[in-house]
């Protein structure tokens, strides 16, 4: 008991001098991914991060805080002390889809966090099994619209990035309660279009791309404003003729709110230095990612993009007849 | 057949490298020690050793990742021969037999068993996977959702199997632990179910926390509370490998459970998970004498240990010529190839004919390795079971705690993990073995998601797992296994109702 | 039947109390699951609800458990046996001090900062380790100190597993 007594003390006798020093950083940073190690955002997050353990002189740790959708480990790290020692690596679910898909949400996106940057944009394709009958874009609009009860949407879980841009999807063809099969995880997912099992799915580029290059599965389009240097072949929504479904899963970093001005200075000047890198670079543009503009790559320009994907989302999320 | 020995030359040129060898080696012992380590799994070694492999060239990386999974699938058995402890749900069988004879002095010939078994397994899934790989791909293809859930209900028949004691008790815990597995956010609503509210059950119940509790801290209050079965294991040292007669003795399970592994782990829905549980199933029903299983049988170690080891390896087929993973850790490699430049995909065998093959030769290598690593660690693993009991429980309690903490980097874990203690304390009162429910657990989330993902393909008509033939013909496996596991039983327990 | 003929002539009676315990246990727990999943929608076959399943179980869960404890009172078994608290409170104790400890909680005034394995670590092999009967406390206090460096070398830096040490010491 004693022994536990002195180190409270100790603890916060070290803890306050620690906060008014002002050279940051002079520890190792937390990064919390909220998802399992080897998926899309855990990638990035490791990609990104090692270069920006270079520029800020300390190792940025990356610690997997899977659960809820990714809501879990963004909870716990926009409510860590805002000393800069803790950051998140979410993605478009986790900033912009949370709110509307779970309500007890104990973060609040918008206004709840200090926003740093976006890492990476990931394209979104619209991809069928190989014998599926429709064509192109146009045609499958129309198919899906008219055989409504006999399509299956492949997704990988409610929360999940698949589900998220397909549930947009569904929500704006118009046919909200089209047939759709979970899966736990977008493997599992792949395996069932790959074989046949179901009809279609939303998924990212880096998921699906081998797979479409291999002709296992067919692409419809993608969901970006240009096409991808990675699948030049597939055109795009606007191309396609669905002008008005344009999504993407990007990667971003947030902090707790309230981050001294500091340490978000050298968060961001870490991150633009990492995203001009040779070497990251081109490891981001072999998964399909889109590098950010310099805008995006400011808090103010990631705030506004969490924004404006919550205002698209929102309204088809909570309509969504799950959930 | 000139073709496969082409293709495995060039693969054995490849991770002969001085380099290639040393990185596999490196790869083994750090997959050892994690799998000696309960809790601590691959997956957060491997996530954590990412960075490292940053430097080196995508082949050399993935061989010492690939390593670090096989070599901790071995280490996990030696934590269940040794103190009960399954860090996997495919490491549950061999607590069974594994711990009986750990607990009869004969620790060191399991071991020895397993880490032979192991290579023995790991030999012919390296042949296997080298001739058949490509073609086996197909079968992965035809398990669509109904073959799946006919597969976990044959999985669940085997569970009846594994119990030692009353089948109706057996019954009751599979139950539970699927019960148990429903905890959790609903897959396709979102909505939660069970949990109380609380937000660390969200995602369900992890199976380290679950298996830690009931089998590991259950396992040690357990001990406590009968001091004389815990010296056992204190004073009496048998011999350190086992004898010839055992190894005529595992030969048979051993090349049945490669068979078995194999076979079931080439399904991408992480069917190698079953492996383990349909050998000793199997084991169970062909010897002469059923009843010596549970109470130290020494197929009872071969048999599963194999099947783990062979479905180890062949569980990279998917991965490697469909470009899916069949589990976690196979999904982490997908990450781990990705960030090397090598999505993997459909194409990579052609494309990358040299990272192919040679991860199937550093299988082979890694398996000697594994060997060469573990024979000698026998007689240090079997001398630390004299570590007088007051000081190992607390160094199983340490060890238990901060592997449970690395599963999720979630403390609430570890608390959860004491709770499933409690738990597994009164199952042992009550007479339950936790072995079954595990099984169930396990089985539980893959068999609910298909069958609602059969059920809306279907359009809700149960003809389905009828209709396609491998469903059907893996439901009338089930059967059959049903119907041999109750009849004996039956009968005996009218024998035992007779002479009471 | 015909020794059991003696035994049934004396009726009804309980015959096991394990088994009649262990039947009423897994009855308790049906019950619990069927509490807690009351509000599940149990959906149809062409499109199942979240509740079907954890009720089907609940529910055959509850009839094995009747069925154990009806057996009890027909055949023969184990008696229950006693319990030991004191295993019980410090190992599991310890685990969850653990839990409480290692990156600090707050439930409602009571507050514990974040204070590390260096901490943590040897309150686990303290606590659990009055469990034992033949507890050596100078003995149990160097193993604790032995362990947690041992701990610390082999998780934070042989594999670089990001748990927190000490962080109110060392910041790490």
């Amino acid at each position: 008991m004693k022994k536990l007594a002195l180190s409270l003390a100790a603890a916060l006798a070290l803890a306050l001098p620690a906060q008014a020093q002002s050279k940051y950083p002079e520890r190792p940073i937390t990064m919390i991914v909220p998802f399992a190690a080897g998926g899309p955002t855990d990638i990035i997050a490791r990609i990104v991060s090692e270069n920006m353990s270079k520029t800020l002189g300390q190792q940025i740790v990356v610690e997997n805080v899977a659960g809820a959708g990714g809501t879990t480990g963004i909870t716990r790290a926009v409510t860590a002390a805002p000393d800069g020692y803790t950051i998140a690596m979410g993605h478009l679910g986790t900033f912009s889809a949370a709110p509307a898909t779970y309500p007890g949400l104990k973060y609040d996106p918008i206004n709840g966090m200090t926003t740093i940057g976006l890492a990476g944009g990931t394209p979104i394709l619209i991809v069928a099994k190989k014998a599926f009958a429709p064509k192109d874009l146009k045609e499958f609009v129309t198919y899906v619209k008219a055989n409504a009860d006999k399509v299956n949407e492949a997704h990988a879980g409610v929360g999940s990035v698949s589900w998220t841009t397909c549930t947009l999807l569904k929500g704006q063809l118009g046919v909200p309660k089209l047939n759709s099969v979970a899966y736990r995880g977008t493997g599992p997912a792949l395996n069932d279009l790959v074989s046949g099992q179901v009809d279609f799915m939303c998924d990212q580029i880096v998921s699906v791309a081998e797979q479409i290059k291999a002709g296992t599965i067919k692409a419809y389009a993608v969901a970006s404003a240009a096409r991808s240097p990675a699948l030049p072949d597939v055109p795009t929504t606007k191309e396609a003729g669905l002008p008005e479904y344009q999504i993407e899963a990007w990667n971003g970093i947030a902090a707790p709110k309230g981050l001294p001005k500091e340490a978000v200075d050298k968060l961001v000047d870490a991150l633009d230095k990492a995203l001009n890198d040779e070497t990251v670079k081109k490891r981001l543009l072999d998964l399909g990612t889109v590098l950010p503009t310099k805008e995006e790559r400011t808090p103010a320009g990631f705030a506004a993009l969490i924004k404006r994907d919550a205002d698209k989302l929102s309204p088809v999320l909570s309509a969504a007849p799950k959930q | 057949m000139t073709e496969m020995f082409a293709n495995l030359s060039l693969g054995f040129g490849v991770a002969l490298t001085l380099k290639n060898i040393a990185l596999c080696f490196t790869g083994c012992l750090v997959g050892t020690l994690i799998g000696v380590l309960p809790g601590v799994g691959p997956i957060a070694t491997i996530a954590m050793l990412l960075p490292i492999t940053f430097g080196l060239d995508p082949v050399g990386a993935l061989i010492m990742l690939a390593g670090i999974y096989y070599g901790a699938q071995y280490g996990g058995s030696t934590t269940a021969i040794l103190v009960n402890i399954p860090g996997e749900a495919t490491a549950v069988v061999t607590t069974l037999d594994g711990h009986q004879m750990a607990k009869q002095g004969r620790a060191g010939v399991a071991l020895g068993t397993a880490a032979i078994g192991s290579f023995v397994a790991g030999c012919f899934a390296t042949l296997i996977i080298a001739a058949l790989g490509a073609p086996l791909t197909k079968l992965a293809l035809l398990f669509g959702p109904a073959e799946y859930f006919s597969l976990m209900v044959m999985g669940l028949c085997f569970a009846v199997v594994l119990a030692r004691g009353s089948i109706l008790k057996a019954f009751c815990m599979i139950m539970l632990g699927l019960l148990l597995s429903t905890v959790g956010t609903d897959l396709e609503t979102g909505q939660e179910r069970m949990t109380f509210g609380f937000p660390p059950l969200s995602d369900g119940i992890d199976f380290a926390v679950l298996a830690m509790g009931v089998f590991g801290f259950a396992e040690v209050l357990r001990n406590l509370e009968n001091p004389e079965t815990r010296d056992v294991v204190r004073t009496k040292i048998g011999r350190l490998l086992p004898s010839w007669e055992d190894i005529k003795q595992s030969i048979a399970p051993c090349l049945r459970g490669t068979f078995i592994g194999g076979t079931l782990g080439i399904l991408p829905g992480n069917g190698a998970v079953l492996g383990p549980f349909a050998s000793y199933t199997i084991e169970k029903k062909l010897a002469k004498d059923p009843s010596r299983f549970g109470r130290g049988a020494i197929e009872g170690v071969a048999g599963p240990e194999s099947a783990n080891n062979a479905g180890a390896q062949t569980a990279f087929i998917p991965l490697l010529t469909l470009g899916i993973p069949p589990n976690a850790v196979m999904a982490l490699m997908v990450g781990a190839m990705t960030i090397h430049g090598i999505i993997p995909g459909p194409q990579v065998m052609t494309k990358n004919p040299d990272l192919f093959w040679g991860m199937i030769a550093s299988m082979w290598i890694g398996n000697l390795m594994l060997l060469i690593i573990n024979l000698p660690l026998v007689g240090v693993w079997v001398k630390l079971l004299q570590v007088p009991y007051r000081l190992m429980f607390p160094a199983i309690l340490i060890f238990c705690s901060i592997g449970i903490y690395s599963v999720n980097n979630q403390p609430v874990d570890v608390a959860f993990t004491a709770l499933f203690g409690l738990f597994g304390y009164l199952l042992i009162k009550l007479g339950f073995e936790p072995a079954p429910m595990l099984l169930g657990f396990v089985l539980g989330k893959l068999m609910e998601e298909k069958l609602r993902q059969a059920l809306i393909i279907s359009r809700g008509s149960f003809m389905t797992f009828i209709e396609r033939p491998i469903s059907a013909g893996l439901l009338l496996v089930a059967v059959a296994i049903l119907v041999i596991a109750l009849l004996p039983s039956m009968s005996k327990k009218r024998e035992e109702v007779f002479t009471e | 039947m015909s020794l059991n003929k003696i035994e049934a002539a004396r009726g009804w009676r309980i015959r096991s109390t394990q088994d009649l315990a262990a039947g009423l246990f897994m009855i308790a727990l049906a019950g619990l699951a069927l509490f807690l999943s009351r509000d599940l929608a149990t959906g149809t076959l062409r499109q199942i609800g979240p509740g079907m399943l954890p009720k089907a179980f609940a529910w055959i869960c509850a009839g094995l458990g009747a069925l154990l404890a009806f057996n009890s009172l027909r055949y023969h078994g184990e008696k229950l046996a006693g319990w030991s608290w004191r295993g019980v409170l410090f190992v599991l104790g310890a685990a969850v001090v653990f839990g409480l400890t290692i990156r600090g909680f707050e439930i409602g005034p009571l507050k514990v900062p974040q204070l590390g394995m260096l901490v943590s670590g040897p309150l686990v092999v303290l606590i659990s380790g009055l469990a034992a009967e033949d507890v050596r406390l100078k003995e149990l206090v160097i193993f604790a100190i032995a362990m947690t460096t041992g701990c610390a070398l082999l998780f934070k830096y042989a594999l670089g597993l990001p748990i927190p040490l000490a962080p109110w010491l060392l910041g790490i």
